[in-house]
């Protein structure tokens, strides 16, 4: 077992969801999680697959951020208390808010386990949800989701009521079937306010999505960005990453968002995680981590993309993505970010949640287009870096087996409950072996 | 920046020069962009302002700013 901190931490276990004593530790180039239960046993999780990114080179740590408005004391000890609870070191960077639980997909893998009946929350009900979003993290940028957010004929009103708030970025989370289909709904949603859409986009392939969404989308997809571009709404294409399935198409995702900039902002991708609806337990053939994304990215996109332009983040745990930041410049993407190579000075929490949060709300938005010239040869720079930019990013998200409490203790994206408190994503998402959530299914309307 | 091009002469301290407006590249890792800048005819060295460095500049370098 190793000595050093960094690979010291706690977890869960999978079966009772108690805590427990984590290690990690290399083994034939790859990083595995083991944890024991007292009760029920020994768990080894494959968390890191070194591919010319070590996970030591890679982490980074940070001064924590403290809550200035905590909304739960710390009772239980993390992760039994979330809320936020004052032992939280990081503020909230985007809030996410899921207006439905409905859904007009019904996917093999869906983090959300959407395809409920029950009713929506009320207009009243999201707007106290905007309410204590705005007292505890002020203005942080709000993601919709669900469900399908486009099930509610009132989504406008919902980004409406989000924009009347301040919060300087609005986006929704959706499939784009309705995006795709109903052009008036996207206009009436742009003029609410909407800056960008975080479209589910698994492939340039149809038989990725006939996998992974049960029926041919891809076509739909092209769709929902011409339509984007049409009425001037920023898209970020979002492929969940799954072995087997859509990992040899990783190129062509990023070629293909690359052809469809600037409307196409980016590509954000999420190697699949094993919470809410999963067809099995994962082995480690059937994960896909971090460092497999970026080296994929660099060898499908024939070195277009080196690895020294992707980066650990600012703002959340190091361990949970990693970015990029390029110029489209003659059909090739140029960096306009690097790695750092000092990892000895720890940088401020604060100031990478503030800086990150004002990436995403200028990068992932549509930018207007200006005439050239009209601008100064510095206003053309600004002008080319809002509308030639295009980021790659990947997140990958934590499931019980797989779980380091230090990371959820860094987590930035919150999701807002119906009774007012903000969880980290992971923690809210994730559910035992047999699908029981500490969080999601025990939050009562208020 | 404009202002200043028109109303006060630069003069390069090391060659004695009038600075020109010329095309110059600037380069932000692999982003390669072209502005006009006052530069020395003779040794080519640049001059940028305060208020260019800490104005349009410092803007663009946020703009560039990774998270």
């Amino acid at each position: 077992m190793s000595q050093n901190p960094t690979m010291h931490t706690t977890s869960l276990c999978p079966i009772c969801l108690r805590k427990l004593e984590a290690y990690m530790y290399e083994e034939d180039k790859s990083t595995y999680m083991k944890k024991e239960c007292p009760e029920h046993g020994e768990f080894k999780t494959l968390v890191w697959r070194d591919t010319g990114t070590s996970m030591q080179e890679w982490i980074r740590t940070k001064e924590r951020a403290h809550i200035k408005n905590p909304i739960t004391k710390v009772e239980k000890g993390c992760p039994y208390d979330c809320g936020l609870c004052s032992a939280h070191r990081q503020h909230t960077c985007t809030a996410l808010l899921e207006v439905t639980k409905r859904c007009n997909l019904h996917c093999q893998f869906c983090f959300a386990d959407a395809l409920g009946q029950t009713q929506d929350p009320s207009l009243e009900q999201i707007r106290f949800q905007f309410e204590t979003i705005f007292r505890v993290s002020g203005k942080c940028n709000i993601q919709l989701s669900g469900g399908e957010p486009t099930m509610r004929d009132d989504l406008p009103k919902i980004v409406a009521l989000a924009a009347s708030f301040g919060f300087p970025f609005i986006q929704v989370n959706t499939n784009g079937i309705r995006l795709a289909q109903d052009e008036r709904y996207l206009k009436s949603l742009k003029e609410a306010g909407l800056h960008s859409v975080f479209l589910q986009f698994d492939g340039t392939d149809d038989k990725i999505y006939k996998a992974l969404r049960g029926k041919a989308l891809f076509e739909l997809k092209k769709e929902v960005i011409q339509n984007c571009q049409k009425h001037g709404i920023g898209v970020v294409l979002v492929p969940t990453l799954v072995p087997k399935i859509n990992i040899y198409n990783i190129g062509d995702i990023v070629r293909f968002g690359m052809q469809h900039s600037p409307t196409v902002r980016g590509v954000h991708f999420q190697p699949v995680s094993y919470f809410g609806r999963i067809p099995k337990e994962p082995s480690h053939e059937d994960r896909i981590t971090l460092p497999e994304v970026m080296h994929h990215i660099y060898e499908q996109t024939d070195k277009m993309v080196s690895l020294e332009s992707m980066q650990p983040p600012g703002c959340e745990n190091s361990l949970c993505s990693f970015n990029g930041n390029y110029l489209v410049e003659d059909g090739v993407l140029k960096p306009i970010s690097k790695r750092s190579c000092c990892t000895s000075q720890p940088s401020s929490a604060t100031e990478g949640a503030n800086k990150a949060k004002a990436f995403v709300a200028r990068n992932w938005s549509y930018q207007k287009q200006v005439q050239e010239e009209k601008l100064s040869d510095w206003d053309k720079i600004l002008e080319s870096i809002q509308n030639r930019t295009f980021c790659l990013s990947g997140m990958a998200f934590q499931d019980v087996w797989n779980v380091n409490l230090e990371r959820i203790r860094d987590c930035c994206i919150h999701v807002s409950t119906l009774d007012g408190r903000l969880i980290p994503f992971c923690m809210y998402n994730l559910t035992n072996k047999d699908g029981v959530s500490l969080y999601r299914d025990n939050v009562a309307e208020r | 920046m404009e202002n200043q091009t028109k109303e006060v002469k630069w003069l390069c301290d090391k060659c004695q020069e009038a600075l020109v407006l010329e095309k110059v590249k600037v380069r932000y890792l692999e982003g390669n962009f072209e502005v006009e800048l006052l530069k020395c005819p003779t040794c080519k060295m640049v001059f940028i302002s305060d208020d260019l460095a800490m104005g349009k500049m410092l803007e663009v370098e946020k703009g560039l700013e990774d998270k």
